[in-house]
């Protein structure tokens, strides 16, 4: 499959030609779900064609909201903020309901035919079959009084399109044309050349459905790509590549069994992608160059740590000097002196002086290497610091008792961080001992330690995964609600009993539960979201966690389970290593091809409980009002299928074949395809509002103002005239 | 306005000389429009079918009816014939190796999956 390549759009080129028409020239506009056309009677194709969708976003420059209706130069787009808005359209399902954006698309759809006066022209519009009274009732305000149409008239897109191709010979004066549009699929009898709109039957299923089933598929297939698999690039691969399989299981059983016509049917589609610049494996050489700069580099670093601290040290023994000679100094003169000499420091007192002298000496030694003293002076100190601690309250003076309380508070605290000290020298002299012993094991017998690790590590798995398992359960049901038995753990156990429990005591007749202040103490009694269960697992995980690490240390072939322990930077890497290939930026379609549009015959596979298409025949003719079998044997040989998906390849032996299940054994059934089912619609209604008693058929503006609703509600066109 | 954006006339002028009512006038700026339209479901309650003569045909009364045939099940995830449903996700599958695949799929995953067939249950 060829690189997809963008879209290539044309706008509508603005006409110049529209005072050369005469006013009695109608309008013909096929105001379809995807598409709008708009042209002129009597011609055989639409001068305008746009997708039928307006967008408003905010023009980056100036900050006004613009409106853009249709596709779009995409190389333009750079100029408009686009993101808080989206493609609208003014139909819900396949009725008009949003008709300010009606008024965007009329709007440009005669800009583009060159109006630059009042639209003077009586219009020919298509809507769909029983358009509810409100939709076009403002259709035709719309029409009358915003663009002063002279005249108007309503059509169904359907019967158009099988008009004409009765005119081509394609079809006969009483057949069954079956259009499948792109929100919607109708069925229509059309008896003695005019349709029986009681016996018509409509499916909410069209383009739109397959197009986004599609979508969903793909994105739901491939995660990483879902930013390509746009709407437009669905409807693209749709049109070029979704076919309708004539027996939709057996065509799926082919591509399960994996047969040599599946294998030419899938197609795949390439993205866009850069390989990463990956060099080859390096050589040896390369590792021991690597290697040697790594040392040199590490040998550097060592010997710049090396020459600051010789730097700080001879700092440091410069300040000690320096205070040595004062101290000196201090002692060796008088006490007048002394404060005079202060003054000249930075010290305020001898203490001082003697405390920073120690301080740096101490700073000296840690910079040397050299190991400190431990702090002895702090258990003879510790009562002299507090004095007032240990003297009883009667005493003391009131000042004196607050200066207790702080001493008191002091020493605790002083104490306590004592404690905590020695218990951790105590906690790291017992694992240094254990390790060595650790070690010696290992040294002595590697085989059978390797053996005991991974016992271990194998039952923590065990143990983990349990424990983690009936968490997740819970937690996964609590979406739903728990029930139906699943496993609880014990403290969801124990809520439960408690909650029933205070439900059942206060008797069956009412519930009294809170009336009185201890019933919420219940809730005291609940355990808090598992506390226990965490507890416990955090200690396993850690005991995990630490002979992982052991294993990948003296293991080289072990690989640790990545999803019970998290493992810094290891998996990672692990992932990383296998480098990515043309293959993961491929879309393959394969069952899509032939499943998306199975949706028109099978809506269930979405969800929508209505008939297929081929059923939709069958009810259809079920439904004509009292008409004998001869009649509908006649409308069977004539069977037009029209509308955009129309055109999926194996779409007409499909319904062929559905149809004829339903149809009495060996009558006549002959389908066929509309001529151009896109566009047929618009040049059936161009015939029809070129044809000289049009006139006849349409609304004009004085009968509306003067009857008004009631006038629309009981118009119905004649199409054969 | 760039000089491209001009020339290649994208954007709807504000003002065109064929209406009889400007937009700008019908939809004054900053009023939010978009919630006075009636979606088709309110349209079709307004129109009170029920009180016009039933056998006139209708939008309503044209709507196909669910289908004779029962469903056939296709596989969420492949596609294929399902046989089997998963219990605890509700989600059909066609063989072991798929419904290895429902039990490694993340939450968000299985309500689209769902979604695909109209089948989530949304709890409001």
């Amino acid at each position: 499959m060829p690189p997809s390549s963008s879209s290539s759009f044309t706008r509508p080129s603005r006409q110049s030609d529209y005072a050369r028409f005469s006013p009695t020239t109608p309008i013909v506009i096929d105001n379809g779900g995807s598409t709008f056309r708009i042209g002129w009677a009597g011609e055989s194709d639409p001068r305008i064609t746009f997708r039928n969708v307006v967008q408003r976003p905010r023009h980056k420059a100036t900050g006004d909201a613009v409106t853009l209706v249709g596709d779009q130069d995409p190389a333009l787009m750079k100029y408009f903020d686009c993101t808080r808005t989206s493609y609208r359209s003014p139909f819900d399902c396949n009725v008009v309901y949003q008709f300010e954006i009606m008024e965007y698309v009329l709007d440009y759809g005669f800009e583009c035919l060159g109006a630059n006066s009042e639209v003077n022209h009586p219009i020919l519009m298509t809507e769909c079959i029983c358009n509810p009274l409100s939709s076009r009732s403002k259709m035709a305000e719309l029409l009358f009084e915003t663009y002063g149409a002279p005249s108007i008239a309503f059509g169904v897109d359907a019967i158009f399109s099988y008009k004409l191709n009765q005119q081509y010979g394609r079809c006969y004066e009483d057949g069954l044309t079956v259009c499948s549009g792109f929100s919607t699929s109708h069925v229509i009898p059309i008896v003695q050349g005019e349709p029986v709109t009681k016996a018509c039957c409509r499916t909410n299923i069209g383009g739109f459905h397959i197009t986004d089933y599609l979508k969903q598929l793909l994105s739901l297939k491939h995660p990483q790509h879902i930013s390509n698999i746009t709407w437009e690039k669905a409807e693209e691969l749709k049109m070029e590549h979704c076919y309708v399989a004539q027996d939709f299981t057996s065509e799926l059983q082919q591509f399960q069994k994996g047969n040599e016509d599946a294998k030419e049917k899938t197609r795949c589609w390439q993205l866009p992608w850069v390989a990463p610049t990956q060099g080859e494996v390096p050589s040896e050489e390369e590792l021991t160059r690597r290697a040697a700069l790594k040392e040199k580099q590490g040998q550097r670093l060592r010997d710049m740590a090396a020459a600051r601290r010789s730097l700080r040290i001879t700092e440091l023994e410069n300040e000690l000097n320096g205070l040595e000679n004062l101290s000196q100094q201090l002692d060796e003169v008088d006490e007048h002196d002394v404060s005079s000499i202060l003054a000249g420091t930075k010290f305020y007192s001898r203490q001082e002086i003697e405390s920073n002298i120690i301080r740096l000496t101490q700073s000296l030694r840690k910079a040397k290497g050299e190991p400190i003293e431990v702090e002895e002076k702090n258990d003879a100190s510790l009562l002299e610091k507090y004095p007032l601690a240990s003297v009883p309250d009667e005493m003391l003076t009131p000042e004196q008792l607050k200066e207790k309380k702080k001493q008191i508070f002091l020493k605790t605290t002083s104490e306590g961080r004592l404690l905590a000290k020695q218990k951790r020298l105590e906690e790291e002299s017992i694992r240094e001992r254990q390790n060595q012993l650790d070690e010696e094991k290992r040294l002595e017998n590697p085989e059978l330690y390797l053996e005991q690790m991974h016992a271990r590590y194998r039952e923590l798995c065990e143990r983990v995964e349990q424990r983690k398992k009936p968490k997740t359960n819970g937690n996964h049901n609590l979406l739903g609600g728990v029930g139906r038995g699943e496993r609880l753990t014990a403290a969801q156990k124990e809520r439960m009993r408690l909650l029933t429990s205070a439900a059942f005591d206060r008797g069956k007749g009412e519930d009294t539960f809170g009336a009185r202040d201890e019933d919420w103490q219940l809730y005291k009694l609940m355990s808090k979201d598992n506390d226990d269960d965490d507890n416990s697992l955090d200690e396993e995980e850690a005991e995990l966690a630490r002979v992982t690490c052991r294993l990948q240390d003296i293991d080289p072939n072990f690989v640790p389970r990545s999803d019970l322990v998290p493992i810094p930077g290891g998996t990672t890497e692990f992932q990383k290593f296998r480098p990515q290939t043309a293959e993961d930026f491929q879309i393959i379609l394969d069952v899509e091809r032939f499943k998306c549009p199975e949706v028109l015959f099978q809506p269930n596979m979405i969800g929508i409980d209505q008939a297929g298409l081929d059923e939709m025949a069958g009810i259809s003719l079920r439904r004509l009002p009292s008409v004998d079998d001869s009649l509908k044997a006649e409308m069977s040989k004539s069977v037009l299928v029209t509308g955009g998906c129309a055109l999926l390849p194996g779409l007409l032996p499909r319904l062929e074949a559905g149809i004829r299940q339903l149809r009495p054994y060996l009558s006549p059934l002959k389908v066929v395809r509309a001529s151009d089912p896109v566009l047929d619609a618009w040049r059936g209604a161009s015939r029809y509002a070129n044809s000289p008693h049009f006139t006849l058929q349409t609304i004009s503006i004085q009968d509306y103002y003067e009857k008004g609703e009631s006038l629309l509600r009981q118009y119905q066109m004649k199409y054969t005239i | 306005m760039e000089p491209e954006v001009a020339s290649s006339e994208m954007v709807l002028p504000v003002v065109l000389p064929f209406k009889r009512v400007q937009m700008s006038d019908k939809y004054p700026k900053g009023q939010s429009r978009g919630r006075q339209w009636k979606h088709l479901k309110q349209i079709l309650q307004a129109e009170n079918y029920a009180s016009l003569p039933a056998d006139e045909p209708n939008y309503l009364s044209i709507e196909s009816p669910p289908s004779m045939y029962p469903s056939k099940k296709y596989c969420d995830i492949t596609g294929f014939e399902a046989h089997y449903v998963d219990p605890r996700t509700t989600l059909r599958y066609a063989n072991p190796g798929v419904f290895k695949r429902i039990r490694g799929l993340t939450d968000d995953q299985i309500q689209r999956y769902l979604a695909l067939r109209n089948a989530v249950i949304v709890l409001r």
